[in-house]
């Protein structure tokens, strides 16, 4: 199957994925026992019934729900997410200012992730039984299992107040101005506006929360490497492979490893997904404004439209993430090409 | 500042630097940016001082805005002027007329007018938000000349000059208001538009005005060079958003912030003794009290009058106070910072005597069994369970036999509400900083009333009429006398028994200086310096 025809396939099933998310975004908001209005008036307009009548009509809850959904759809459409209850800004807009420091840190978290994932599945692999097996896999257990919030307190503590190695909670340091606005990843945007002293900072406060975040990740990618990259090692063509001779490197490398990731490049798309949509404790505890708190603070306060805005643009997360992974498989996977 | 040792170096090297420069003859050589850097957990969608009402608004329109009149440092015990110098209420109590402050300017440099008290709160009460309530008893208001402006309320209200002081009655520049799409007619609810742009800057004659927000991340103020009052010492403050009372410590600790502002009790405890580490230990807002339902079917012994006097005067005050750091004893329900309260001075003692005599009175020589309800949880750090087994042990002092019946919050919520607790242990903090506030104690009053069964008419007719008058005397000098009298009252005769008032704790750097406490806006940033 060429290409064009694999990517116009994978778009045609995303389009009703993602009409099939928002029908089940705007049920669930729905279905939230808990008045929108209650959370959102104060008091003494509450028993104004104007007021409380163009609350309603302003926020369509006034209609019936089908009617409700299709205004919301044809807003969607529309590319206009609707006005947060809460913080009276477009939902586009409040997603547009919380989520690049998002991005940014799952990034980063994602590459130290994979990196040292890679790196321990593979020297667990092949020195399997040993002691750094052994190593290996009590690390990826702890990056697992242990919380990630607790991690990032004991980094934080150990790592940055009392032995200095690493920068403190925040983006940036406190005294440091932001660099210009252009994507809203600070280190970017310091990097072309010149601004030198704001990207080293801006990159020294990433280090910190992608280590405990890439851990975590790492943990779980070391893990599947392990396993795939045994059952691979002990098939018939790396045999063949052995058996003509070629070096181990190569033979782990090529044959093995490259082979040995496509389950990984499986767990990437959904990872990442996890990482942005998935860090509210994580941000928290690093006093890092991105879209995880935000989606928090939304959820507590029945904020309908900020909730469905951020529900969808998770779901999209998720959707391009594994529409990415698909076609990855298609460069790594010849068989996927051929089917 | 990545860690605290290159911030102690650059602040060495910078200090050395100028010392140099002034060596040098450079007396007006620039000064070094003073900057403070607070870390705290913001909790606001707003500044705009009309649709803003939670405590990081309050911290930071404190200083973005004046209000006419304010309250001292550290509490509410009297009303004192700020853009108004003077005031006077008429006989009838419904209109305030306040006399302006002369010379004070805006941002923008015009000056300060009568017309701009009556823009700013027409639009509180119109635009309807979150504080708009604390404008509804405005019928109208008439700016009379310049500097002269008269509020008419829609009934008497005794608390008005309290309330006055909240944030959400900042002054705001009524030009800049209106070029920002602000308005005060009736229809401001749809109509004002101007939240967007009072977000992100202020329009008010505070000593700061607001730079910029970037919502849960920062908010920074700069010193306003045109204030009317003393300059404070920033240049510029740093509010960041730490939302993990944890990571403040952390951060705080490492020299990151200069303070916390939502430390735990328990954090701050931690830090006692660190060298570089200052402690703030004041009288917080919650006044810990006993409840002894006067429903002789709820309450039993308890609903006894004289019991619940034996109940007061065997309660070792000076016991709560070793327990909890910082703690006071209050004299009344009134809460210790609001005016006239009855204070430490005035608390009752403990006379173990008397009250063995009250209860033999009564008919329980012998005393009696009684069951305790409260709150199994720890309120501001302080454990409710430690306090309720040194009142058990208080009361067995004169027979009283206490059986501790700790619940789930809502659950013990749910039977102090509807008043099916005969005998309780709880706190308050007063909702209005007005002394007022303590009607709610006595009869006629909510807590009275549904929570404890003590009715208006189960007490004289003299004091029914001074808890009627309480309400609606305005005169500052009438109402510390009444409120003083009601206290006495309460000592002898109450359904409750106020017995601690806990401290509330902030830690900060070492070099800071100026911290205080406030009910109101938690923090006044203009009275910090650094050593």
């Amino acid at each position: 199957m060429p290409l064009y025809q694999y990517l116009l396939r994978r778009v045609l099933f995303a389009i009703p994925l993602v009409l099939g998310i928002t029908v089940v975004a705007f049920l669930i908001a729905n279905a939230v026992p808990a008045d929108p209005i209650n959370a959102n008036l104060p008091q003494s307009a509450l028993n104004n019934e104007r007021l409380v009548q163009a609350f309603r009509e302003k926020w369509g809850l006034d209609q019936p729900l089908h009617v409700q959904y299709l205004t919301y759809l044809g807003n969607l459409l529309r590319g206009d997410m609707g006005v947060s209850i809460r913080t009276n800004q477009p939902v586009l807009d409040d997603i547009r200012q919380f989520l690049p420091a998002t991005v940014e840190l799952a990034t980063t978290s994602i590459l130290v992730g994979l990196l040292l994932g890679v790196t321990f599945g593979v020297v667990s692999a092949v020195w399997r039984n040993s002691p750094v097996d052994y190593l290996v896999r009590v690390v990826a257990l702890i990056g697992v299992s242990f919380p990630v919030f607790l991690l990032a307190l004991i980094g934080l503590t150990v790592l940055h107040a009392q032995l200095g190695w690493t920068a403190g909670p925040g983006r940036l340091g406190f005294l440091v101005s932001r660099p210009p606005h252009l994507t809203g990843l600070y280190t970017i945007d310091a990097l072309f506006a010149g601004q030198w002293a704001a990207l080293r900072d801006a990159a020294w406060h990433l280090v910190l929360p992608s280590l405990v975040l890439g851990l975590y990740v790492s943990g779980i990618i070391a893990r599947i490497t392990r396993s795939s990259l045994l059952e691979v090692l002990g098939s018939d063509y790396v045999r063949t492979a052995r058996a003509k001779g070629q070096r181990e490197f190569l033979v782990i490398m090529r044959h093995g490893l490259s082979n040995a990731l496509i389950p990984v490049v499986t767990l990437l798309g959904v990872l990442y997904g996890n990482l942005l949509a998935g860090a509210v404790l994580t941000e928290a505890i690093f006093a890092w404004p991105g879209i995880g708190r935000y989606a928090y603070r939304a959820s507590t306060s029945q904020d309908f439209p900020a909730i469905m805005g951020v529900s969808m643009l998770i779901a999209l997360i998720y959707v391009v993430a594994n529409f990415i992974v698909d076609l990855l498989y298609f460069f790594i996977d010849p068989r996927i090409r051929y089917a | 500042m990545t860690s605290p040792v290159p911030l102690r170096r650059a602040r060495a090297v910078l200090t050395a630097g100028l010392a140099l420069l002034l060596a040098l003859g450079g007396a007006a050589a620039a000064q070094a940016e003073r900057a403070l850097v607070i870390g705290h957990a913001e909790i606001t969608e707003a500044y705009d001082p009309a649709h803003a009402f939670n405590p990081t608004s309050g911290m930071i329109n404190r200083v973005a805005y004046d209000t006419l009149v304010t309250f001292p440092d550290g509490d509410a015990s009297e009303i004192l002027p700020l853009l108004a110098t003077s005031w006077s209420i008429s006989d009838d109590g419904l209109t305030y007329t306040f006399t302006l402050r002369e010379g004070v300017t805006f941002t923008d440099g015009s000056s300060l007018a009568a017309e701009d008290v009556a823009f700013s709160f027409m639009r509180l009460k119109n635009v309807q938000a979150q504080p708009s309530f604390l404008a509804d008893p405005i019928a109208s208001i008439e700016a009379i000349d310049e500097r002269t402006v008269a509020i008419t309320l829609t009934a008497v209200r005794p608390s008005f000059l309290a309330e006055l002081a909240n944030t959400a009655f900042s002054v705001t520049n009524a030009d800049a208001v209106r070029a920002a799409g602000g308005t005060d007619a009736a229809d401001a609810a749809e109509t004002d538009t101007a939240q967007e742009v009072l977000n992100q800057t202020s329009v008010g004659t505070g000593p700061y005005v607001l730079e910029s927000w970037s919502p849960q991340d920062r908010t920074v103020l700069v010193r306003n060079p045109d204030y009317w009052g003393e300059q404070p010492y920033f240049d510029r403050v740093i509010v960041v958003n730490i939302p993990e009372a944890a990571t403040q410590r952390v951060a705080l600790v490492a020299g990151n912030i200069d303070l916390a502002t939502d430390l735990t009790p328990d954090q701050v405890v931690a830090l006692e003794g660190e060298d570089d580490i200052g402690i703030y230990l004041g009288p917080g807002r919650w006044t810990h009290f006993l409840l002894m339902n006067r429903d002789p079917e709820v309450g039993g012994p308890m609903a006894n009058p004289l019991v619940a006097q034996a109940v007061r005067l065997a309660l070792d005050y000076d016991g709560y106070r070793d327990l909890w750091a910082g703690s006071v004893t209050p004299g009344s329900n009134m809460w210790v910072g609001l005016a006239g309260a009855y204070g430490q001075d005035k608390a009752l003692t403990r006379d173990l005597e008397r009250a063995r005599a009250l209860m033999a009175e009564a008919g329980y020589p012998d005393g009696f069994e009684v069951t305790m309800h409260y709150a199994d949880l720890t309120w501001a750090g302080v454990s409710l369970s430690t306090n309720a087994q040194k009142i058990q042990s208080d009361l067995a002092e004169i027979g009283i036999d206490v059986r501790l019946l700790p619940g789930e919050v809502q659950v013990a919520l749910e039977g102090y509400r509807n008043g099916t607790q005969g005998f309780g242990y709880w706190f308050w903090g007063p909702d209005k900083l007005d002394p007022v506030d303590f009607l709610e104690f006595l009869p006629g009053g909510k807590v009275s009333g549904e929570r404890a069964r003590w009715m208006p008419e189960m007490i004289d007719e003299a004091t029914r009429a001074l808890i009627a008058r309480a309400g609606v005397e305005t005169d500052a000098e009438e109402r510390l006398e009444i409120f003083a009298q009601l206290q006495d009252y309460a000592q002898q005769d109450s359904a409750f028994a106020p017995f601690s008032v806990p401290a509330v704790q902030t830690a900060y750097r070492a070099d800071i200086e100026g911290y205080v406490w406030h009910p109101q806006w938690g923090l006044d940033i203009a009275l910090l310096s650094r050593k």
